[in-house]
């Protein structure tokens, strides 16, 4: 039987090209001024509501690459820990009147405790294995948030959810997802420029290779698995000021391929493609509006084509046009 | 109470045999291939969609409407695999073929939404209002349909893999698939197969599973959640597994709608399933697949 490999394996990228992107010095400034500018271009609350989305993507694609795409974990449980930042940031705050800072930073750890506990749980597991039993976990808590009306009053949802004080205004809750996202993007690449991101790749190429280098395969599985869900409660956390309400199906199972989706096709193990991917997702959805009915079949269509000939995702393919250009140019 | 306990067994029963041959396509692909079809959840809602225009459209009868469904089912898995799968084949990929056929699930649904709308089909059968009695206890002759054409299907599904040329080979290709390859035998055509075997199950069980489910082209999804818990617990690519584990599963929701709550089933079934793989992750039949653990 063969065997089954790890996930960056399978964007078939080579070694060396599995580092996180750095964008350049130029690169990092252009994308800040754009985000900045961005807000003030789209003025109507339609277009800044869809930036908010794409932010919170943006943190949500971010944290499920580092379990995914760094750390070789197959997770397909993003939307439960999306949930559980949402809802216990929110019921601190609606039930036990804890500020929104705090609630915040509790729903993070919250989801990052439980992203960690499940990791120690299913440590033994890999591949498809660990990807169904992070799939039920997801089935697991969104039936919880639906069941357990007298505290999450189930699929009514909790309402008059307000933003943060100072930031009711969408354009600045808008920057300060936006500050967040970068945040996170930052403490992401420092984490990974470190010796420990070097310790991730280990254990992703090949566990019993970085077990017999001494390295302890079952507390850095839940490490990755721990930060990448407290980035993922992180944006759940931000996610109800913009929303105002909070329902279970915000947090459906099948949410956790959306985020899967923005990962894939922006470039596995790296870090600018999930923030591209993020970005190109939440927008093609709103630019094929035009075309009705057929939108989400075309959506689901370029999901299959772009996996099936862009192996390395949109960073990959982007990486190989600058690499042919450079060629070009030389020769 | 007692009566009331063997009758929800029954319903738990005939509710499991559906569950099992929806699981078996997912087992099969997943025994020679290593991979995970989320399409699959389609070919059953295509599939029930199918039995729905034979018997309503075409005035088909119900039975007949049940070898299109499978027919079609058939198709869909050939075309899956003869345009994402085998493409993918040996290059050392797990995800890709997982996302691209959640690419194909979102366009498959989306397809069926924009034909057919989002309003639910009723479909019922002249099946479904027949009860035949067996003393205090009652089944509808839509279950007795289920449980029959449901055994057949796993008994000669049983049979061509164990008694066949064919189904040794496949069984060969789902233990090593190059060493078969040495033996003559053509991994790539079994596979083939084993989308087509597996896929006509599942539009089987959809147009079964019709006149229970709330027909809406999003109805595969449901099903299918249940079929992956299935699939780990009887242990992945484990045939006689995903047999007992789908029966299992079909009366644990039986009880749980009677003792508890019909809003709890996931939460039960998938409590069951984590725990399974917290304490025996080789499935409820141990296999010598190790290295998935």
């Amino acid at each position: 039987m063969s065997d089954v490999p790890s996930p960056v394996a399978a964007a078939s990228l080579p070694a060396a090209e599995c580092r996180p992107g750095w964008p350049g010095r130029a690169g990092a400034a252009a994308t800040l001024g754009i985000v900045a500018i961005l807000p003030l271009v789209l003025r109507d609350s339609y277009g800044r509501g869809l930036l908010i989305a794409g932010a919170l993507n943006v943190i949500q694609a971010l944290g499920l690459d580092l379990i995914l795409g760094f750390a070789g974990q197959l997770d397909l449980g993003a939307a439960a820990f999306y949930g559980i930042g949402a809802y216990v940031s929110t019921l601190l705050v609606m039930l036990a009147g804890v500020g929104f800072w705090p609630a915040l930073a509790l729903g993070t750890l919250a989801a990052g405790v439980m992203g960690g506990v499940l990791a120690l749980l299913t440590v033994r597991l890999r591949g498809h294995y660990l990807a169904i039993a992070s799939l039920g976990f997801a089935v697991i808590t969104y039936q919880v948030l639906l069941n357990w009306i007298s505290l999450t009053q189930g699929p009514l949802g909790l309402y008059g959810i307000t933003p943060p004080a100072g930031f009711t205004d969408p354009v600045r809750l808008f920057y300060l997802i936006a500050a967040c996202a970068v945040l996170v993007f930052a403490a992401l690449r420092a984490l990974l420029a470190s010796p420990v991101g070097a310790t991730l790749a280990a254990l992703r190429e090949d566990e019993i290779s970085a077990a017999s280098l001494g390295i302890d395969c079952r507390r850095w599985k839940a490490f990755a698995f721990a930060v990448g869900s407290a980035v993922a409660g992180l944006a759940g956390g931000l996610y109800p000021g913009f929303a105002g309400t909070l329902v279970p199906d915000a947090f459906a199972p099948a949410d956790s391929f959306g985020v899967l989706a923005m990962v894939i096709v922006g470039g596995i193990g790296t870090l600018r493609g999930p923030v591209l991917g993020a970005v190109v997702l939440t927008l093609a959805p709103e630019l094929l509006r035009g075309i009705g009915d057929a939108r989400m079949i075309v959506y689901g269509l370029a999901l299959t084509l772009v996996v099936l000939f862009m192996p390395g995702g949109l960073d990959g393919a982007w990486r190989m046009a600058a690499a042919r250009l450079r060629r070009n140019q030389a020769g | 109470m007692f009566v009331l306990a063997v009758q929800q067994g029954l319903n738990g029963l005939v509710l499991g045999s559906l569950y099992v041959l929806v699981a078996l396509g997912l087992t099969l692909v997943y025994g020679v291939l290593v991979q995970i079809n989320f399409a699959h959840a389609d070919f059953v809602m295509i599939g029930a969609f199918s039995a729905y225009f034979v018997t309503h459209a075409l005035h088909g009868d119900y039975l007949l409407s049940l070898a299109a469904a499978g027919a079609v089912g058939a198709l869909l898995g050939y075309l899956v695999n003869a345009a994402i799968f085998a493409p993918l084949l040996g290059k050392g990929s797990e995800l890709r073929p997982l996302i691209a056929t959640i690419g194909v699930s979102v366009m498959l649904e989306n397809g069926a939404l924009a034909l057919l709308g989002p309003v639910p089909y009723a479909f019922a059968t002249r099946y479904s209002a027949e009860v035949i009695r067996f003393g205090p206890l009652y089944l509808t002759a839509q279950s007795v349909i289920i449980l029959a054409v449901a055994a057949t299907a796993i008994v000669l599904l049983h049979g061509f893999l164990r008694f066949t040329f064919l189904g040794k080979a496949l069984r060969a290709v789902a233990q090593d698939r190059e060493t078969a390859g040495l033996m003559g035998i053509a991994p790539d055509r079994l596979i083939m197969l084993t989308f087509i075997i597996g896929s006509a199950l599942a539009g089987l069980g959809g147009a079964l599973l019709a006149p229970v489910l709330v027909l809406t082209p999003f109805a595969g999804t449901s099903v299918i959640v249940k079929a992956f818990a299935i699939v780990i617990i009887g242990g992945f690519g484990n045939i006689e597994g995903t047999i007992l584990a789908g029966l299992l599963v079909g009366l644990i929701e039986a009880m749980t709608t009677q003792v508890l709550d019909p809003g709890l089933i996931d939460i039960v079934v998938f409590g069951l399933l984590l725990a399974m793989l917290v304490i025996r992750p080789t499935g409820l039949i141990a296999e010598r697949r190790e290295e998935n653990v």
